[in-house]
């Protein structure tokens, strides 16, 4: 980048009608949302048809969209900015500021794009199946649509308002996602919990938006024209050395908070699991591929505003780290006591989380993105792998000990896809995991949190230890339960909690109108068989892509390989004003690079964005560098994970299949074991923290007691002085204005009649005393103006 | 003590004197009629009444329309100006609405017709002698003149022992105050060595001794009973229970803006240079006057009494502009506020006495809780109903709220602290005399009818009249308070503060 | 300040025009209901027609001015005139309380509650009608006094005939309360008046010359008019008519209080005692900024008590009315946008919700939330309904809630010159967690009243007895009639919300001119 270091340097950005036009996008899907509501249920297929059309487009114009902008990054050199396509159109003005409505579209907006129109179009796809006979089938895909319109929506946001829009949106569908079985009392109540948790953290979301809209919408209006809200101004802001620490500090912690709840990080982690009482499908697109790095995806796009506000690289630690480092390990320990298929995923999935945000907390931000981008593929297999057995071998259950076991004959093509995906999230190599998630360990250390990266290696171990339980207990040993032929109702009562949901549903559904076919569909027997096509399909594309994807950005095979790191990462390089405002206001995208940068020794391009204040211009993105890759530190890690397959592989061999007696039941014998058991059993306590003592305080006793202060005390207040009025009235009346000297015999029986007392028959006694009054009022008057005037 | 050579006849002004001569002459013809006809052609007396009352306003109004607007009689004794012209008008018309009502009342009641005539008009014509005296001796001539035949009115159904109650209550009483008055006269006459008005005005101004302040304090005590002001308010109640419906109607509106005219005329005309000593006796006779009224209404449980304590604390409002009276150009306002209160207030009040002896004829009970159901079985009456009561509680945009709010106008425009604290007390008491209104409506629109006796009301047409005067008054004025303000404009009165 | 006066014969026909229908209605016998309800309705879309022909007639570009203003000579002895006008700030108040009043006919069609008599109940709403877009176009203070005032008897008999077991005590509440706040609003009108010496009521005129009362007097002439609209709005500690009202008023009761009657207050602070009294105003923003915050978490408390449906709602209104009250009391544009959307957005879907109260309370007589359950599945599109209104109420980004909620949040975090910023910071955050308490209440309410099974008692299966499961069935007709408009219009500000920021924007700004700036 030579030219660049001697003198400015013009540079003019190809674009296309696509990637012009990417706000298109969502609005698709929440067209379609519409049109199913209304018309699915008279359409021949219930309106799922109207979904995957919305999700194909969508899928066809993101690509595109991916397509022009790769375009546009290869035209250039390596090292020069590339700006985003940005448009906006006001949306609200306030204060005489207007706020637009648009798009920031640029690598990240696009990778995530994409991988959320694949996945949703695929899960849409295999719902047609596994829903099939739903009663709610219409409201099903319209849900699943819609949610995809706001995570689209979310995805492009050209500013915070719009992000929050899809981030809310994202949050009612999973509510009603979740919630789908309603009839079932735990099913509503965890579609509740879910949404109530993930709203807890967006307090942190309103708070850090608000705030970092007043910090920096001085400067962005000043400096850019455009206002505080918008993800360019904050990033440029962040960026500029303009805002002071307390500011920018307070903002990202509020905002990440937000993050926490949204991508089920410790420890507003406990919503994700119970999510799972969700359809299958559903837990697979929402839970665990794309709405969940809802969170992780919010710091990467204000990376700049984490990176400044946490101090990221510049210490060795910070709150994301921590948080994240914290939800790999703990959430990967449950995954180890949980006998639901689906929760094990859950857990799993939270765990990844953890390594996305850990990745983003130490300055590995490509890694982290490159492993939203694999995980969303193999962890949506794994999901509906897991949903393919419960469809069709285990008689709707999902519990592993009762109903599974042994099925790698029975379901081969599931078997193989799961198999795979597995070792793509154990991250062994070539699986897409092992690039992605090697390289944020890799990276973390490289960067100096050294602790962080052993944190890593120890959740890999575990990774590896309970997916091979998993496996273990799912294809391999003997058949159990429904698998092996039971009729299902026998393990009825005995069934894990969702497991049953899902039953009753179903036998729910045979009664009516819609009924639910299945047992017809599953032939003869309920035992377990290979799944339909329209499952099968979607299993092994995922399938391939858990392999494939990860070349996208092999590392070890050197710079060519590297594509997301030219196509994703954006440059950091100082960039004059005025370019980067004319590209927000959605212009032709020529840029002036300063001259500014020099050669570091690592080889890579090094800018001042990040490090130090720059120079009259801006920066978007800080100067991050990357580790080399060295198969030397690759190699520890695969051994760490063989180790942590080989080991659970022994151990479950012993427990399960040959029973061995020095190790079933030993939580029982030895203290300190059936403690740590305990703790996990109930997922450290948090839930009975959160539900039994916060939730049911304010609930409850809190609430009653606001409410009794209200009734008592402020309305007592009122209608106390209303009586008061009408008693001492009532006492005036009959004690001084109906007799004012009189005897005691007709104060009490003018009590009794109270003021019906004056009706009875004259008393010549009144008017002595009327007179009394009169005469006695006018002496009193008189003496008192004698008084005055002498 | 004119002694007899240097007595000069009088320039009698006719025009001037017009309205107390036709209702003399009506009187008259009232009381022969009733004498020299049979039984059976006793109800022409009625239509008399009323026709004389009619004739009485005619000259009112050519007074009004004529451009001589101040006309001095017996050297500023009897004055006839536009002050005296409202207040005559308001006067005879409320005569007039009082004859419609009483008119089947009296007939249905059996008792005697042309004495009754006889005694309201007379009253009537003290009210409207009161308007233009400006005079001690006439004062108190007038309001003899007004009261006597009202003291035997209040006990006129004579079989009645609470009527008589009524009418002993009501004369021993408003003799010892007219005694309590002249008491203070005297002392008057004795300090300023003349009647007229004008000139004790004039000696009040110089330096104010204990002796002077007792007569402003006596004269206004004697009036303070008229209008029933609290603590010499205890007749108002068993006396308006006790006489008949009209009569009370009639006391509770002709009689009360009577002394509230006599009052005002000698505060302007004859203490504006007291207003030191009688400002706070005001003030505190006003703030006691509707708070107790206020609180007291609200126990009772028959209408008519209920009524009386309403009327009572209403006459507080209409005393609380004459507490600031006295502060510079205050007693403009505060003027336009009395008159134009008690304009609204008769309007409202004889509304709601027209509607009681409606509703009374078929229930023949004063209890509030008769009128149970009124909504259901008479929507009209209970319409007008709502209008006065709404009225009374000063709800725009129904008449009685430009009164309230005339009056609060006057005592802030005082911006004193006096002003503001009965300000707010008044703002206070006006919230809580909703309480007895309001339950009044309760009673009508939400209860359901006692014992389910729900046939109709039968309305005779002298009520229908009456409530359509009434109910008109009180929307138009109400809504078009424009009308009738600027009757308060009377510069001749309030000269005195420069107004 | 400009005014213009072109067309101003608009708003006084929009304002009187329900006026006529009510003569008409007097001489009509009693027993012709259908006869009531055509005119009624008639007269009610007329004046809708008429309140459509304003808002094409209205200068968008001119918004922050008076316009179609009429001045004619009205009480010239105490300088009070007949002066109306409109701006950004009222046109959407003026032209909400015409549209939910059609609606309100339109659903008075076949729900005239007990004890019928729809002839008065029209009435009443009609002559309410009036009250309701008088006061948003008063410009004299004697005049938007008497309107205040006018909208008080109907109500009182609404709530008082028409409404539930506790009627009687809650009309006279809700009466009580609103008349002591207006007769001290009153005193501090008149003290207004004479402390700008005494020339006139015109609001234009008392705000130029309002700034120059003394400091003092303006904290005590502002405390007058506080009561009169804190207890209108109502605000923490003056709400407590508020869920009696609402609970016993018959359902178009109800909404019509919610959709505007509780805007008069808020309504009253925006147009006059703010801008009239600046220092007054700055010295108790930080006060009403924290009965604000104190009424979100309070109200929110109180839904969470509740075992009703509709008191949930109205202590929701608490909260709600809460933001609306936190923007205001910033004094910023920002917040009065914000407050001033608030508003509307409250109007639309607690009238909504209210709706809904009413047609679940027709259909299952009872609004106990223990015993309803399974709407859901037994009337699935009022279940929808209600779970879209609850969503809308909790401030989902997308509906017109937000609009209201979010802003008046962001307004917090920086109120005008000379308020203390760190207090508003708390109340900001404090509010955010008030966003928590409304999905919390409303998604409880309606976890445990849509979702589940139906409870036995209703579900029909039991013919033990036979009462309540006969008549559920789902939304009616006339409901929708009624109700689509008020779904779209939450949907369209909520998806494009410069629609009314768009109007509100300018007027705001120029109100709080007086400020400097």
């Amino acid at each position: 980048m030579l030219s660049a270091s001697t003198e400015a340097a013009e540079a003019v950005f190809t674009s296309g009608w696509f990637l012009d036009h990417v706000w298109i996008v969502p609005i698709i899907p929440a067209v379609a949302f519409a049109l199913i509501i209304f018309f699915g249920k008279r359409l021949p297929m219930k309106g799922s048809e109207l979904g995957i059309i919305s999700m194909l487009a969508t899928l066809a114009m993101s690509a595109a969209a991916a397509y022009q902008w790769i375009d546009r990054v290869e035209a250039v050199d390596k090292e020069v900015f590339v700006p985003p396509v940005i448009k906006a159109w006001t949306w609200w003005s306030s204060d005489g500021f207007s706020f637009g409505i648009g798009q920031h579209i640029d690598g990240l907006a696009l990778i995530v794009l994409c991988v959320v129109a694949f996945i949703s179009t695929l899960v849409q796809i295999y719902s047609v199946e596994y829903l099939h006979g739903d009663r709610r089938y219409t409201h099903f895909f319209a849900s699943l649509t819609l949610f995809s319109a706001g995570m689209m929506n979310m995805v492009i946001a050209e500013n915070m308002l719009q992000l929050i829009l899809g981030w809310e949106i994202m949050g009612l569908c999973s509510f009603m996602l979740i919630g789908h079985w309603w009839e079932d009392g735990a099913n509503s109540r965890a579609a509740l919990k879910a949404f109530f948790t993930t709203r807890t953290g967006d307090i942190g979301l309103l708070v850090g938006t608000s705030v970092l809209f007043f910090a920096a919408n001085e400067w962005t209006q000043k400096t850019l024209g455009i206002s505080g809200f918008t993800i360019r101004g904050l990033s440029a802001w962040a960026l500029s050395g303009e805002p002071s620490s307390t500011a920018i500090t307070v903002g990202a912690v509020a905002l990440f908070i937000a993050c926490i709840g949204k991508s089920g990080q410790f420890p507003l982690h406990t919503w994700l699991p119970d999510a799972m009482a969700g359809p299958t499908p559903v837990s697979s697109l929402l839970h665990s591929s794309t709405m969940v790095v809802a969170g992780v995806f919010l710091v990467a796009r204000l990376y700049p505003v984490f990176f400044e506000g946490m101090n990221i690289l510049g210490t060795n630690v910070n709150f994301i780290v921590v948080i994240g480092g914290i939800t790999i390990v703990i959430a990967a320990a449950l995954a180890f006591v949980q006998n639901d298929i689906k929760k094990v995923l859950a857990y799993s999935t939270v765990s990844q989380l953890g390594y996305m945000m850990m990745g983003l907390g130490a300055g590995a931000w490509l890694p982290a993105v490159f492993h939203i981008f694999t995980h969303a593929f193999f962890k949506a297999c794994l999901f509906l792998g897991a949903g393919s057995i419960s469809h069709s071998a285990s008689h709707h259950s999902f519990d592993m000990k009762k109903d599974m076991g042994g099925l790698r004959k029975y379901m081969p093509i599931t078997f193989i896809t799961w198999i795979v995906s597995t070792l793509a999230l154990c991250g062994v190599f070539p699986f897409s995991g092992f690039f992605s998630k090697d390289e944020i360990i890799d990276n973390v250390g490289h960067n100096g949190y050294n602790l962080f990266m052993i944190v890593g290696l120890v959740g890999a171990f575990l990774t590896a230890a309970y997916m091979t339980r998993a496996t273990y207990l799912t294809f391999f040993g003997t058949p159990r339960g429904a698998s092996a032929g039971e009729h299902h109702d026998d393990a009825h009562g005995s069934h894990d909690t969702h497991a049953t949901h899902d039953d009753h549903d179903h036998d729910a559904h045979a009664h009516d109108a819609h009924g639910h076919d299945d047992h017809s569909s599953h032939g003869a027997s309920h035992g377990p068989r290979e799944s339909g096509k329209l499952i099968t399909a979607p299993l092994i594309i995922l399938a391939v892509l858990a392999i494939g994807s990860g070349f996208l950005n092999a590392t070890p095979f050197g710079e060519k390989w590297e594509k997301l790191k030219v196509w994703v990462e954006p440059r950091a390089e100082v960039v004059d004003v005025t370019s980067v405002a004319l590209v927000a206001h959605g212009g032709p995208g020529e840029v002036r690079v300063l001259p500014a940068a020099e050669e570091s020794e690592e080889g890579h391009h090094s800018s001042p964005c990040g490090s130090e204040t720059p120079k009259d211009g801006v920066c978007v993105a800080p100067q991050l560098n990357h580790a080399k890759f060295k198969w030397s530190k690759a190699a520890l890690s695969l051994i760490i994970v063989f180790a942590g397959i080989l080991i659970s592989w022994f151990l479950s061999m012993q427990l399960y299949e040959r029973k061995n007696k020095a190790l079933v039941g030993l939580t029982k014998r030895n203290k300190l074991l059936g403690a740590g058991y305990n703790l996990l059993a109930n997922k450290y306590y948090l839930d009975a923290l959160y539900e039994n003592v916060i939730v049911k305080a304010i609930a409850y006793p809190i609430s009653r007691g606001a409410y009794w202060i209200n009734q008592k005390v402020l309305d007592g207040a009122v209608n106390g002085a209303g009586i008061v009025a009408r008693v001492s009235a009532g006492w005036v009346y009959r004690n001084i204005d109906q007799r004012v000297v009189d005897g005691a015999v007709n104060s009490s029986g003018a009590a009794a009649q109270g003021a019906g007392s004056a009706l009875r028959p004259v008393q010549s006694g009144k008017v002595n005393q009327y007179g009394a009054l009169l005469f006695g009022a006018a002496a009193i008057g008189a003496l008192v103006l004698v008084i005055i005037n002498t | 003590m004119v002694a007899e050579s240097d007595w000069v006849n009088p320039t009698i002004d006719y025009h001037a004197l017009a309205p107390e001569i036709v209702l003399a002459a009506g009187i008259v013809v009232v009381l022969l009629v009733d004498l020299f006809t049979s039984e059976a052609n006793k109800w022409l007396v009625a239509p008399l009444a009323s026709f004389s009352l009619l004739g009485a306003f005619i000259p009112v109004v050519t007074l009004a329309l004529s451009d001589n607007t101040m006309r001095e009689l017996f050297d500023g004794r009897y004055v006839v100006d536009e002050f005296s012209l409202v207040i005559k008008g308001l006067f005879i018309l409320a005569g007039y609405v009082v004859v419609l009502i009483s008119t089947d009342y009296l007939r249905e009641g059996d008792y005697y017709q042309g004495e009754y005539w006889f005694l309201v008009l007379t009253s009537i014509l003290g009210m409207v002698m009161m308007a233009s005296s400006r005079d001690l001796v006439s004062i108190f001539v007038a309001l003899e003149f007004l009261s006597i035949p009202a003291y035997m009115l209040a006990a006129w159904r004579k079989r009645d022992v609470k009527s008589n109650e009524a009418g002993v209550k009501y004369y021993l009483l408003g003799v010892f105050a007219s005694a309590i008055m002249l008491y203070g006269m005297s002392l008057l006459y004795g300090i300023a060595d003349s009647t007229l008005l004008t000139e004790i005005g004039e000696t009040l101004s110089d330096e104010m001794t204990s002796i002077r302040a007792l007569a402003v304090l006596f004269v206004i005590i004697g009036f303070a009973f008229k209008v029933s002001a609290v603590p010499f308010h205890t007749w108002a109640p068993d006396t308006y229970e006790g006489a008949p419906t009209p009569v009370t109607a009639f006391l509770s509106v002709a009689s009360k803006a009577a002394g509230f005219v006599a009052l005002v005329t000698v505060l302007y005309v004859a203490f504006p240079y007291a207003s030191d000593v009688w400002q706070p006796v005001i003030w505190i006779l006003s703030a006691l006057t509707m708070t107790v009224g206020n609180v007291l209404a609200l126990r009772q449980t028959n209408i008519v009494r209920m009524l009386a304590y309403s009327s009572i604390s209403q006459g507080g409002f209409i005393l609380m502009p004459l507490a600031v009276a006295g502060e510079g150009t205050v007693g403009q306002s505060a003027l336009r506020a009395v008159v134009v209160y008690l304009m609204l207030y008769a309007a409202t009040n004889l509304g709601v006495f027209a509607i009681v002896i409606a509703v009374a004829r078929k229930t023949r009970s004063g209890e509030i809780s008769s009128y149970g159901g009124l909504f259901s079985y008479a929507p009209g009456l209970a319409a007008l109903m709502t209008i006065f009561m709404a009225s009374l509680a000063g709800i725009p945009p129904l008449g009685g709220w430009f009164g309230k709010f005339a009056a609060f106008q006057a005592v802030l425009s005082a911006e004193t602290n006096w002003g503001y604290a009965i300000a707010v007390i008044g703002a206070v008491n006006s919230v809580v005399a909703f309480g007895y209104y309001g339950n009044v409506l309760r009673e009508i629109w939400m209860r359901p009818a006692p014992d389910g006796d729900t046939a109709p009301v039968v309305i005779q047409p002298a009520i229908a009249v009456a409530l359509g005067i009434t109910a008109l008054a009180t929307l138009v004025l109400g809504t078009l308070p424009g009308i009738v303000s600027h009757f308060g404009d009377l510069a001749s009165l309030s000269s005195a503060f420069g107004g | 300040m400009e005014l213009l006066r072109d067309n101003n014969w608009v708003l006084t026909i929009g304002t009187f025009l329900p006026m006529v229908g009510v003569l008409i209605m007097l001489f009509i016998p009693k027993a012709d209901e259908v006869a009531h309800k055509a005119v009624a309705l008639a007269t009610a879309v007329a004046t809708l027609a008429v309140g459509v022909w304003t808002l094409v007639l209205f200068d968008y570009g001119q918004a922050e001015k008076l316009q179609f203003v009429a001045d004619a000579e009205w009480i010239s002895i105490i300088k009070s005139s007949y002066l109306i006008g409109l701006d950004g700030i009222s046109l959407p108040m003026y032209f909400l309380s015409m549209v939910v009043t059609v609606l309100v006919m339109i659903y008075s069609w076949d729900h005239i509650p007990n004890p019928g008599n729809p002839k008065a109940f029209l009435i009443l709403m009609l002559i309410l009608q009036t009250g309701m877009a008088g006061t948003f176009i008063a410009q004299d203070l004697v005049l938007f006094f008497v309107f205040f005032e006018v909208v008080l008897l109907p109500m009182y008999f609404m709530i008082g005939v028409w409404g539930g077991e506790q009627r009687q005590y809650a009309s006279l509440k809700f009466f009580l309360y609103t008349m002591f706040g207006s007769a001290l609003m009153l005193v501090a009108f008149l003290a207004l008046f004479f402390k700008t010496g005494a020339e006139s009521f015109a609001i234009p005129y008392l705000v130029e010359n309002g700034a120059s009362i003394a400091r003092n007097t303006q904290i005590w002439i502002f405390a007058g008019m506080f009561i009169g609209f804190a207890v209108k709005v109502p605000m923490f500690p003056f709400h407590t008519w508020l869920p009696d009202a609402h609970t016993q008023a018959p359902t178009q009761g109800s909404v019509i209080l919610a959709a505007i009657l509780l805007k008069l207050g808020t309504y009253g602070f925006i147009r006059i005692a703010i801008p009239v009294l600046p220092e007054a105003a700055k010295e108790w923003a930080p006060w009403i900024g924290l009965l604000a915050v104190i009424g979100i978490i309070y109200g929110a408390l109180g839904c969470l008590a509740q075992t009703d449906m509709k008191r949930l709602i109205a202590f929701s209104s608490v909260a709600h009315m809460g933001f609306v009250m936190l923007g205001i009391s910033t004094l910023t544009p920002f917040g009065f946008n914000a407050a001033l959307f608030g508003m509307v957005a409250h109007g639309l879907i607690t009238g909504m919700l209210f709706f809904v109260a009413g047609s679940v309370k027709e259909r299952y007589h009872t609004l106990e939330i223990k015993r309803l359950s399974g709407m859901l599945k037994q009337v699935p599109r009022l279940g929808w309904i209600m779970g879209f209104c609850a969503m809308a109420s909790l401030g989902l980004p997308g509906l017109a809630g937000f609009w209201g909620e979010f802003p008046a949040i962001l307004s917090a975090y920086s109120p005008a010159e000379g308020l203390p910023e760190e207090t508003f910071r708390t109340f900001m955050v404090i509010a955010a967690i008030g966003t928590v308490f409304a999905a919390g209440y409303l998604l409880w309410l309606y976890q445990r009243t849509a979702f589940g099974e139906p409870s036995a008692e209703f579900s029909g299966h039991d013919h033990g007895h036979g009462d309540g499961h006969d008549d559920i069935h789902d939304v009616t007709k006339f409901e929708w009639i009624a109700w689509t408009p008020l779904l779209i219009s939450i949907v369209v500000f909520g998806v494009y919300p410069q629609l009314m920021f768009d109007v509100l924007d300018p007027a705001v700004k120029a109100t709080l001119a007086v400020f400097g700036g």
